[in-house]
């Protein structure tokens, strides 16, 4: 395969075979998954971290900028075995195990290379590398990208946008659990009742981009 | 050196192990699985298309028509079309197509059933996951796809869209992009020469002509 | 005796969900209908079994040093046959859990209960743990989409309970994703005060 070959089939959609971009497609792919179907808010993705690391802004920060990196390169690499591994070997089925095997082996490249050559990132990002790899989020916008047979720019677009989403969610969440350290919670809701309260909250207005749409 | 080997040995036959059960596994399921999709495309086919001329036992052939514009990824740019006759006579009494078009939080995909005129004599809803409660809804005939029957490509429209169909309250995402993707599939059939006006449908030499041929 | 406490901590002391606020994710997603949410749990439990008996069984065989993935290796295993087997045989359920069922992957109670029990206890303990653990995750699913269902749709387990006149106009945010955290927020709120009972007696 040469490489305008190999460029013309990464950038179209596997299965309509038109390539490059629409400008109008790639937004409605940026709302949809930042606001109307907000991995967190809407989708139920990534509820572990978004309650675990939401009770200081900073550590939101880090970990929203871990999982959005981690989601690009994921995407890359799960798009690339799906695509030009496992389709061409009729191996679909094994996509799941390879999917998880992907995500936890780039978890750890990425942990290691950051230690070396970047003691600064690995400070604010390491400790939460390792959480990432149980972060259903990140398999699940692998997942959903094959599903929706995106092609291989809709489906980095689609990460990022993704994982934008989720810092979102988690940085909101952490302004308000600050807020609520200082409020008088009933002993029965402290802790994880009043966060999934807030979440719930939260939720209600992100059902209002819904509109967005149409 | 040898402790990195061994642990990576290891790690392969755990995965190498894995992926051979796994293959077995795929090996029984993946017919069962083909059958039931077939199975089931079959039953929604021949339930569909019996309003178009009930108590008959019907026969189907696939016509493929190109050029059908989807805005969306999710489905190839060629309709596919069925031809639905009365055997022994083997001219046309209809035509059956699945419609693709992408809602708040699926594809929905409905299947229809039109008349030789063009117009829409039934359809069912073959996949969605929209919000339940909500978009989840379209499934309910009298909700909005009973609206359909007896429209024509030119009447399919929302009312929010200048058209005369209410969309389900509440979901217009989902309503409108059922409707939009029926109109879709019938311009492009009406394109493609496949509907005759009620007068000349009785000529039935000059078969029209469509792309992708007949099997 | 011990096989018994194993069994039955994950179902109310150990609650995966309530007690330890694992699997978060599955459980607000499949909770919209009680039929997903038994089918998710069958799916889930099954997982957990035979994760935690090979892991437990293989326990002095797997180097400490890649046991995480060997454990991902073997969920994701499991995962893919029950997503086989539910494709061929239960191809509606199938559909209506989605990605939701390559998603038991990541579930954490699943890794959890590799590394934190089946990892240093015997084959028959480690199937009791994940029985327990996986008849407690699905009594939790079952509870919540019990409220979501009825509230939403006015039905249970596709029963109609409430009637017609109800399913006109639901409480359609129960249903709906922000119903699922308040909902939860409550029943979190509730076992608390059960808690907190409890310990004022004592």
């Amino acid at each position: 395969m040469n490489s305008a070959v190999l460029l013309s089939t990464l950038l179209a959609t596997p299965d309509s075979g038109s390539p490059g971009f629409d400008l109008g497609k790639m937004m409605a792919i940026i709302i949809a998954s930042i606001f109307v179907n907000n991995f967190v808010l809407a989708r139920f993705l990534g509820i572990c971290p978004f309650l675990g690391v939401s009770k200081q802004l900073d550590s939101a920060i880090g970990m929203g900028a871990a999982v959005i990196f981690v989601m690009t390169l994921a995407t890359l690499g799960s798009w690339t075995v799906y695509n030009l591994l496992l389709v061409p070997m009729g191996l679909t089925y094994l996509s799941t195990i390879a999917f998880i095997l992907i995500i936890a082996s780039l978890v750890q490249l990425v942990e290691m290379i950051l230690q070396k050559y970047s003691p600064a990132l690995y400070s604010a990002l390491g400790i939460f590398l390792p959480l990432i790899t149980t972060n259903c989020a990140i398999l699940g916008v692998a997942v959903l990208n094959i599903d929706e047979k995106y092609s291989l720019g809709y489906s980095l677009v689609n990460a990022i946008a993704a994982g934008i989403g989720f810092t979102l969610a988690l940085i909101l969440m952490a302004g308000l659990r600050q807020k609520l350290e200082l409020a008088d919670v009933p002993p029965a809701m402290k802790g994880k009742p009043v966060a999934f309260l807030v979440a719930g909250i939260m939720s209600i207005a992100f059902l209002g981009f819904a509109g967005l749409g149409g | 050196m040898a402790e990195m080997l061994k642990v990576g040995l290891i790690l392969m036959l755990v995965t190498l192990v894995a992926a051979m059960a796994l293959g077995l596994v795929n090996s029984r399921t993946a017919p069962i699985i083909a059958i039931q999709k077939e199975l089931a495309k079959q039953k929604a086919m021949t339930e569909v298309s019996a309003s178009l001329s009930p108590g008959d036992s019907l026969a189907f052939d696939s016509l493929s028509v190109a050029g059908l514009e989807n805005p969306y990824a999710s489905c190839d740019n060629t309709l596919s079309v069925v031809r639905i006759s009365v055997p022994p006579d083997t001219s046309r009494i209809g035509y059956v197509f699945i419609a693709y078009g992408k809602g708040y939080s699926s594809t929905v995909q409905t299947m229809v059933a039109v008349e030789l005129d063009g117009s829409i004599s039934n359809t069912t809803i073959l996949y969605q996951q929209e919000t339940p409660g909500l978009g989840a809804n379209i499934v309910i005939p009298s909700k909005l796809i009973e609206k359909f029957y007896g429209l024509t490509a030119s009447e399919f429209l929302l009312t929010k869209d200048g058209g005369g169909i209410d969309a389900m309250t509440g979901c217009t995402i989902t309503s409108r992009t059922v409707t939009n993707s029926i109109r879709n599939g019938l311009e492009v059939m009406s394109e493609a020469g496949l509907f005759s006006s009620v007068e000349d449908s009785a000529d039935d030499t000059s078969e029209p002509a469509a792309e992708g041929g007949t099997e | 005796m011990s096989l018994i406490k194993d069994l039955t901590k994950g179902i109310y002391h150990e609650n995966p969900v309530f007690k330890l606020v694992l699997g978060m994710c599955p459980f607000l997603a499949v909770t919209t209908s009680v039929e997903n949410a038994l089918g998710m749990g069958a799916a889930a439990t099954f997982v957990l079994i035979c994760s935690n008996f090979l892991v437990s069984l293989f326990r002095n065989i797997i180097p400490s040093k890649v046991r995480i993935p060997c454990y991902i290796v073997i969920i994701a295993t499991f995962v893919t046959l029950v997503d086989m087997v539910m494709n061929a045989y239960l191809p509606d359920l199938h559909r209506s859990l989605g990605i939701f069922i390559p998603l038991i992957v990541v579930n954490c109670i699943i890794l959890g209960r590799a590394e934190g029990f089946a990892n240093r206890n015997p084959v028959l303990n480690s199937i009791a743990d994940a029985i327990g653990m996986g008849i407690g995750f699905t009594l939790a699913m079952v509870v919540l989409a019990s409220f979501r269902e009825l509230l939403g749709n006015g039905t249970w387990l596709n029963f109609n309970i409430l009637g017609s006149a109800y399913q006109n106009q639901p409480l359609l945010i129960a249903i709906l994703a922000p119903g699922a955290f308040i909902l939860l927020s409550f029943i979190l709120g509730f076992s608390n005060i059960l808690e907190q009972r409890k310990g004022g007696r004592q």
